[in-house]
């Protein structure tokens, strides 16, 4: 039997309060089980099976159990491992630049000023519009030849060439990561922003008054409450990240030449262009061992959500 | 009552040009891309493809809008409606669901507490596109595609997991003593939650609201795979009927860009002004 | 908050009908306000998927099935707009649920695959017995034909042709090129061109998409190369790797192209070509109509491809099809449906509305199609249609895209050698041939 200690006054009377409390914990969680167990849990244990069988979905005659098969493919499969370095950069270098500028951004729109309202609503546009229709804006934005950013740069005389920035295998994968932090700062700027919200003033007050600056304030009173915070939106977004590819997709194609194709691209291309479902599965299960790996790790390292003092 | 303390230099330096440039730049950051959006919405297509490049719309004009709102066969009116019903139903059923798992999680120290977490945050790591096939199974043999419960459910699989996660953050940072305090008073759990709780962390509360509704009103994939009639389809879908096969159509796609980010917007001041203030009126600061 | 759940489904229908706008004046063809293609009581319904939802193609497609379903009792169609970037996904999570439509309008090189996945319906015999079989061309069936079965009804044909800007030629001074021009001839044209300073380029290269693939394929068939000879792949033999190189240097060496070259898809090329960055670009009919728009009519014309040093040329036919599914629930109203949109007005419609081609030989003899400066390039490279060799196996539509178009990106790139770049795709392409 599972127990549940709670902290909890030792001057209360209590009347076997052990398993109700137990019953009352878990209720709280069963609305949010019900939902992913109908609409995630069950697919993955599929996808999991279908990772073991050659699942071609034009040789349907091949079809047939091959157990680890697919995933002795996938580790001579040299598109995998390139696959594998560029999301670590992908990811990495979106959720690092997202988090740096979100946080000055959350920090800024803290400060008490006339519209401030209205500027915090303009910092959230960003994150509105579908991936897909983002991805094509930005292509459209990149365009060597008629986009904005080269046209602008040129007459403001940054720049006497024309770049084309999706097509060079060095840039590419820089361009459409300032595309996804363009999208995902206002992720970071909202979430921090509430936690700054609910730090009580009175601390800030007391600090002050006992003589410490801003920076001392900042580090020792607002990182320490903010930290829960920080560490759930990072891995969430981290997770997020890693099986982003819509922008990807639509911006590049994984290209030129695999310089922007992630693990989660090749994945979608293995299923739906090649039409390799037990490959493209073997993949998604292995993306999903990495990240469950990572985040146990990190979570670890970053003492998980562990309540502050 | 708050004492004034003289501020130093540093203070005064971030609290002004700092802040000022700061916030300067990330507006224009966030804004430059819309802007171009909204100018390219009021051009006609001859300068919309005229060479050199043209910024300003010499000739600016509603079409487009128009267009995009009252077309039949892209009916934007009725996408927006569609997108309208399904995200606020999902943001209103998340935010219950993930208020009440968060707590759980965040308060209540069982076994296993960890791994529920992780296994919350895992179902999202899995490509959603593999799920599709599976669900569309599943809502076709309930009768479901085509209408808004199928949307508003699979729209549960990505929100659910993440803001319980951001619930369980902003609980976390909540101290302890003040529900205790308030239990020693007499009330349970629940009333600890609905009273003290609730009020602190709504700031919390808001953006997560605001993030399951942003997250589901730009969710493209189920949408066109879990509906069939254009009566059904929602904004992001109704967006991409302007890919066409040879060009794209700049000019009602800005339009229809520009209509779909207005209602957020909106969204997202009320729930500013009037969601944080809702739950903070009447909660007594410790 | 809540302020969508106040209006209800009806009384936004009501609201539509009473504001009564019509976009699709122009189709003033069918006289009725059109908002949904309406059922007849007691109809049959006919679910069919369109892939390529662009308003002028949905008002289109609305009017075809209105006048379909009102021209009998029996069946009712109703389309489903999926936008072409999520259409093909679509119908295999479809198929794989096990609940595809009735009908989709497909490419050719889908077809393939879905075939292969035992999919699609047979529709040999209710072809043969169709009043139109023998007037649709031999090529347009062979597209549609696998393993002597016929699967598909082709809506539309078209194949690879130049389009060129005849007002720049004007300009510049330049002859203008004949249908029989040559390699040399193009290249030479291409450079006259190409003026980068002003930011202008002599042909718009293909870099991303299938067809990255298959336009240089056509230059190896111009040099005398095939895909496959004697049922081997050939595809890396000596005259197309010249004939490769060849088309390489156009990039690399003599700079004609636009730097986005490598990433450029049908969007790009279209576009960079109606913005008037190129000059030439190769591409089927299909765009032509959109050009006329971009640049104007009377400002451009096309070609067939040019002659290779092989004294030969080769140009693939691609073919806009309609099919039926194995899993379909209405198979005959599909089949009426079908054979409804190969009539006479139906077909000319559509094809002349888009730009394409249609599939029926004394359709294509008609004024518009015929007589079309526009089209002229395509009619003109008829004797040069061959099927695409990439039909031939099922496995190979995905591998190009996979891992044939990244070869060639590299190619365009210069990080490796012609050779290099075929010697790996014949390598593909004979593992996917089991």
């Amino acid at each position: 039997m599972t127990t549940l200690t709670l902290a909890r006054p030792r001057t209360r009377p209590l009347i076997s309060w052990r398993v109700r409390k137990l019953l009352i914990g878990y209720s709280y969680l069963v609305p949010a089980a019900f939902c992913l167990l109908a609409t995630v849990v069950v697919p993955i244990i599929l996808a999991i099976r279908m990772s073991l069988y050659a699942d071609v979905l034009y040789k349907p005659q091949d079809y047939r159990f091959i157990g680890l098969g697919n995933y002795l493919r996938l580790i001579e499969d040299p598109v995998f491992w390139l696959s594998l370095r560029n999301s670590v950069v992908w990811v990495f270098g979106s959720v690092i630049l997202q988090f740096v500028f979100g946080f000055a951004a959350a920090l800024l729109l803290q400060q008490a000023f006339r519209g401030r309202a209205l500027v915090r609503t303009l910092t959230l546009l960003p994150w509105i519009i579908p991936g897909v229709v983002v991805g094509l804006i930005w292509e459209w934005l990149y365009q060597p030849n008629y986009g904005v950013i080269n046209d602008l740069l040129i007459r403001l005389g940054l720049m006497s060439e024309r770049i084309a920035w999706l097509s060079s295998p060095d840039l590419a994968m820089a361009a459409v990561v300032f595309t996804n932090v363009w999208r995902g700062i206002p992720f970071f700027a909202i979430m921090l922003l509430a936690g700054l919200q609910a730090v009580p003033d009175e601390l800030y007050e007391a600090a002050h008054v006992d003589g410490a600056g801003v920076f001392s304030r900042f580090w020792h009173i607002t990182l320490p409450l903010l930290r829960p915070i920080i560490v759930v939106a990072t891995a969430t977004r981290i997770i997020w990240t890693f099986n982003y590819a819509d922008l990807i997709f639509v911006m590049t194609g994984g290209g030129p030449a695999n310089a922007t194709q992630i693990t989660s691209s090749y994945t979608l291309l293995q299923a739906y262009s090649s039409l390799d479902f037990g490959y493209a599965a073997a993949l998604s299960v292995v993306l999903l061992v990495v990240m469950l790996a990572f985040t146990w790790a990190y979570l670890r390292v970053t003492k998980g959500v562990e309540e502050t003092e | 009552m708050k004492r004034r303390a003289r501020k130093d230099i540093a203070e005064r330096l971030l609290a002004g040009p700092v802040v000022w440039i700061g916030l300067v730049l990330l507006t224009a950051f966030a804004l430059g891309p819309f802007i171009w959006m909204l100018l390219t919405s009021l051009k006609d297509r001859q300068e919309l493809y005229a060479t050199p490049l043209q910024y300003l719309p010499v000739h600016p004009t509603f079409q487009n809008y128009v267009e995009a709102w009252t077309s039949p066969v892209t009916p934007f009116s009725r996408f927006f409606l569609n997108s309208l019903w399904v995200c606020s139903v999902t943001m209103v059923a998340t935010t219950v669901v993930s208020v009440l798992a968060g707590y759980a999680i965040a308060r209540f120290r069982f076994a296993g507490r960890d791994a529920l977490l992780l296994i919350f945050l895992a179902t999202q790591m899995f490509p959603s596109v593999l799920l599709i096939a599976p669900l569309l199974t599943q809502w076709r043999a309930l009768g479901l595609i085509d209408t808004y419960q199928a949307l508003i459910y699979s729209n549960f699989s990505f929100t659910v997991p993440f803001t319980v996660w951001m619930m369980v953050g902003y609980f976390s940072s909540i101290p302890r003593d003040l529900e205790e305090s308030a239990m020693i008073d007499g009330c349970n759990h629940f009333g600890a939650l609905c009273r003290i709780v609730l009020p602190l962390a709504a700031p919390g509360i808001a953006a997560t609201a605001i993030f399951a509704f942003v997250v589901s009103w730009s969710e493209l994939l189920f949408a066109i795979s879990f509906t069939t009639e254009t009566s059904m389809r929602t904004l992001s879908a109704g967006l991409l009927y302007m890919v066409g096969q040879y060009e794209v159509q700049w000019g009602q796609l800005s339009a229809g860009v520009i209509l779909s980010t207005v209602p957020v917007a909106v969204l997202f001041t009320f729930l500013q002004r009037h969601l944080i203030h809702g739950l903070t009126a009447g909660a007594v600061k410790g | 908050m809540d302020e969508g759940a106040s209006l209800s489904r009806r009384k936004l229908l009501h609201a539509l009908g009473a504001t009564g706008v019509i976009a699709a004046a122009d189709l003033a063809w069918w006289d009725e306000p059109l908002i949904f293609p309406r059922r007849a009581w007691g109809a049959e319904p006919v679910r069919f998927q369109w892939s390529v939802p662009e308003p002028t193609r949905i008002a289109l497609m609305n009017s075809l099935a209105e006048r379909f379903n009102q021209s009998q009792k029996d069946f009712a169609v109703a389309i489903e707009y999926v936008p072409q970037a999520q259409a093909r996904q679509k119908l295999i999570s479809a198929i794989t649920g096990g609940s595809p439509p009735d009908l989709c309008q497909a490419w050719d090189n889908w077809i393939g695959q879905f075939n292969g996945m035992g999919a699609v319906e047979d529709i040999t015999a209710r072809a043969k017995a169709w009043k139109y079989y023998a007037d649709v061309a031999p090529t347009a069936w062979q597209t549609v034909t696998i393993n002597d079965k016929i699967i598909s009804l082709p809506l539309s044909v078209t194949l690879d042709g130049i389009y060129y800007r005849t007002d720049r030629l004007k300009e510049l001074g330049l002859k203008a090129p004949t249908p029989d021009w040559t390699w040399d001839e193009f290249l030479a044209l291409a450079k006259a061109f190409t003026k980068a300073d002003k930011n202008q380029y002599g042909f718009g290269m293909r870099g991303s998409g299938t067809w990255a693939l298959l336009y240089p394929s056509e230059y190896c068939y111009a040099n005398g190369a095939e895909v496959l000879k004697d049922g081997k792949v050939a595809i890396n033999s000596q005259e197309a790797i010249d004939a490769l190189e060849w088309y390489l240097d156009l990039a690399l060496k003599h700079k004609v192209t636009p730097p986005s070259a490598a990433t450029d898809g049908f969007v790009e090329i279209v576009e960079t070509f109606g913005r008037g960055v190129t000059s030439m670009y190769q591409h089927n009919s299909g765009s032509s109509g959109q050009q006329k728009k971009n640049v104007g009519a009377e400002n451009f014309a096309t070609l067939p491809v040019p002659i290779g040093p092989a004294k030969k040329r080769a140009s693939f036919w691609f073919s806009e099809t309609l099919t039926m599914f194995k899993g379909a629930k209405n198979k005959e109203g599909a089949w009426q449906f079908m054979s409804f949109m190969l009539d006479d007005e139906p077909s000319q419609k559509y094809c002349s509305t888009l730009g394409l081609l249609p599939a029926r030989k004394s359709l294509l003899d008609r004024p518009e199609f015929a007589g079309d400066p526009a089209l002229a390039g395509f009619v003109q490279s008829f004797p040069i249609g061959i099927v695409s060799p990439y039909l031939a196996y099922p496995g190979w539509g995905g591998r190009i895209d996979s891992d044939g178009v990244p070869l060639i990106q590299q190619a365009m790139l210069g990080k490796i050698s012609a050779k290099d770049c075929l010697d790996r795709f014949a390598e593909i392409l004979k593992k996917e041939m089991s």
